[in-house]
């Protein structure tokens, strides 16, 4: 069953609304957003409340519903950039 | 009359805080991953706190840049091997501290006999390399990293979720577009930002889970991943389960 959820973008405060399969992987999310935000340079991890939304699992691994909310946070990396 | 409380004990007042085993401490093997401005911040607080057998590792080589956040480097140690130079002035400060400096990439380190690694990288490359290491020898791992006046720390317990956990393919893209702070890349990106009180607080937080593990309290540490955000003045910490897809932890 489809479920549509907000993903919000930590560091600009905006969000987006996705719809999503059970099968979907935290890692599609991931992947989406960014692109969506131009956030392709960095690291970023995924997160609902307290918890760390694993890449690997699914929509419905992790017992996702329509409606949640979950946040995506750039992951500090540090020191220099390098870009071929 | 004087009544002397603390006599000359130097950690007495650690020694005061119910759970901290200060000979524990001083017994354990350290290996802290990266000599710049985490490192350095490290350091200090580890030998501060009674941790007297460390060894550092790094292949890069000091700048002028670095002075600002490295309270171990000086003028005139520009183009000196870091590891070497915060070695011996961490060295000064506390002479009977045995702190050994490796000048090398940690990729290139053989040496995994330790009861403890802090890394202070700056890039997921070695991060990923001290992480699977310490995972397989199952050595406590604390990670720290900044980016700006953001930072972060993760805590891997033997048996527990690891970096690599929480790593996804935007953390794999970028391990392949980049080098550590001496690579060789072609294009050249201005450095992230940092400054030292960011530092200086990461790094407080790592030696803080380093203790706890080093006096027999893993069970106190932090789980698993705490967020700085040092504009807003907030820590957040998130729980983080064990990727079953992780190469670290198949066929656990």
């Amino acid at each position: 069953m489809t479920i549509k959820i907000t993903v919000v973008n930590a560091t600009a405060g905006s969000s987006i609304i996705m719809e999503l399969e059970p099968y979907d992987m935290m890692s599609d999310i991931i992947n989406v957003a960014a692109d969506h935000w131009g956030e392709g340079a960095g690291a970023f991890i995924l997160r609902k409340g307290a918890k760390l939304l694993v890449a690997s699992r699914t929509v419905g691994e992790l017992n996702l519903s329509d409606g949640d909310v979950v946040e995506m946070i750039p992951d500090p990396e540090g020191g220099r950039q390098w870009v071929w | 009359m004087i009544l002397r409380t603390s006599g000359n004990d130097r950690f007495d007042r650690m020694r005061r805080i119910p759970w901290m085993d200060v000979d524990g401490i001083s017994g354990k093997r350290c290996l802290v991953v990266g000599a710049g401005a985490l490192g350095n911040e490290v350091l200090k607080c580890l030998i501060l706190a009674g941790f007297c057998d460390i060894t550092v590792v790094d292949s890069d080589y000091i700048e002028n840049s670095n002075l600002c956040r490295c309270v171990f480097f000086r003028e005139g140690d520009d183009g000196l091997e870091k590891s070497r130079v915060l070695a011996r002035r961490a060295n000064e400060v506390c002479p009977e501290a045995k702190i050994k400096a490796v000048h090398s990439m940690i990729q290139d380190f053989d040496d995994w006999e330790y009861d403890l690694v802090i890394g202070c990288l700056d890039n997921i490359s070695a991060r990923l390399h001290t992480n699977s290491h310490a995972v397989y020898y199952g050595i406590p791992y604390v990670d720290g990293a900044i980016d700006g006046m953001r930072g972060k720390i993760q805590t891997v317990l033997p048996g527990g979720p690891c970096l690599q956990c929480a790593m996804n393919g935007s953390h794999a893209r970028i391990a392949d577009l980049r080098y550590s702070c001496t690579g060789n890349s072609h294009i050249f990106v201005p450095p992230t930002a940092a400054e030292i009180t960011t530092t200086s607080i990461i790094a407080a937080m790592q030696v803080r889970e380093a203790e706890k593990i080093a006096s027999g309290r893993s069970d106190l540490c932090v789980r698993n991943i705490t967020f700085y955000d040092g504009v807003r003045g907030t820590t957040d910490t998130i729980t983080l389960d064990t990727d079953k897809e992780c190469p670290n932890h198949m066929g656990n």
